[in-house]
């Protein structure tokens, strides 16, 4: 029988340190689940998004995000959230001219309920096409 | 309940007078948020800690020098962990929160596992604690071996009076 690890979690107060953190965090794990430069580059992109636009959404005054890199994947999961915040989120990440960055960027996205609140999953995978 | 709860606090920095002057430079600390960072205590996630704490640092615009004290002290607290907190394989949560209070900062490493005690396979002189609490200007630690250990690291930004 295995134990699982416990999760890696960031939580940071609303304001200027959730971009700086939240960019580092991404980029670290995000190297050490061998995520080629390009990739990884995408990932501190969308770190950047949900920093800049997860605080209208969260619930209270934190932004938490819980982090679980894979094999060449890193799996973010943003929330919780207020209801529809997912969605939103999603929505005010589009760039004008180069439309949803989340969306495009992410190889999947999705929103899981849960209670009154809801998370936005995002995972971040190199597959040989991309 | 019969475990130690009580926090040991030691106060005093070694480096106080010897790097008083860099004091003055020292902006005031002025957000008021907070970070708090959990992963599995496993030697590679220091490297994260330490990282973290370089961009809340920067992001702050704290002096080159509490930065190096802070990185220091929790790069001991957290690798203390590391090394004694989970003995059964797996390892279990690190937490890392970084609290500005004012003038100063406080940095909080906790476990959940034995606490903190002599382990089979310690073989250094154990300095950990020593340093830490000769880098940071407040030490406290609450150790209970049901629940864990949590040592409350402060530093101060202001400027000191003469020694």
């Amino acid at each position: 029988m295995t134990t699982a690890e416990p999760a890696t979690t960031v939580s940071i107060a609303s304001g200027p340190l959730v971009g700086p953190i939240l960019r580092r965090v991404v980029g670290m794990l995000a190297a050490r689940a061998d995520l080629p430069l390009d990739r990884l580059d995408d990932a501190v992109l969308v770190a950047d998004l949900i920093a800049a636009r997860a605080p209208a959404h969260s619930i209270d005054d934190k932004i938490n995000v819980a982090l679980d890199p894979g094999d060449r994947s890193l799996l973010l999961r943003v929330g919780p959230l207020r209801q529809g915040g997912g969605q939103a989120l999603i929505v005010d990440a589009a760039v004008p001219g180069v439309g949803n960055v989340i969306e495009q960027l992410a190889d999947e996205l999705s929103i899981r309920p849960e209670g009154d609140t809801e998370y936005l999953h995002v995972l971040l995978a190199y597959t040989n096409g991309r | 309940m019969g475990s130690d709860t009580s926090p040991h606090a030691f106060r005093g920095s070694a480096r106080e007078s010897s790097n008083g002057a860099r004091a003055h430079r020292v902006p005031r600390i002025t957000t008021s948020s907070d970070v708090r960072l959990t992963l599995p205590a496993r030697p590679e996630n220091v490297a994260v800690i330490r990282h973290v704490l370089g961009a809340f640092a920067e992001a702050m615009h704290l002096p080159a020098g509490m930065v190096e004290d802070m990185r220091l002290a929790v790069t001991e607290a957290c690798t203390n962990v590391v090394r004694h907190a989970y003995h059964d394989g797996v390892p279990g949560p690190i937490d890392v929160v970084v609290r500005p209070k004012g003038d100063e900062l406080e940095l909080i490493v906790s476990d959940h596992g034995h606490g903190m005690g002599p382990s089979p396979d310690a073989t250094g002189p154990g300095l950990g604690l020593p340093l830490i609490a000769a880098l940071a200007e407040k030490l406290e630690i609450q150790q209970c071996p049901s629940r864990g250990s949590r040592l409350s690291m402060t530093f101060r930004s202001r400027a000191r009076g003469p020694a």
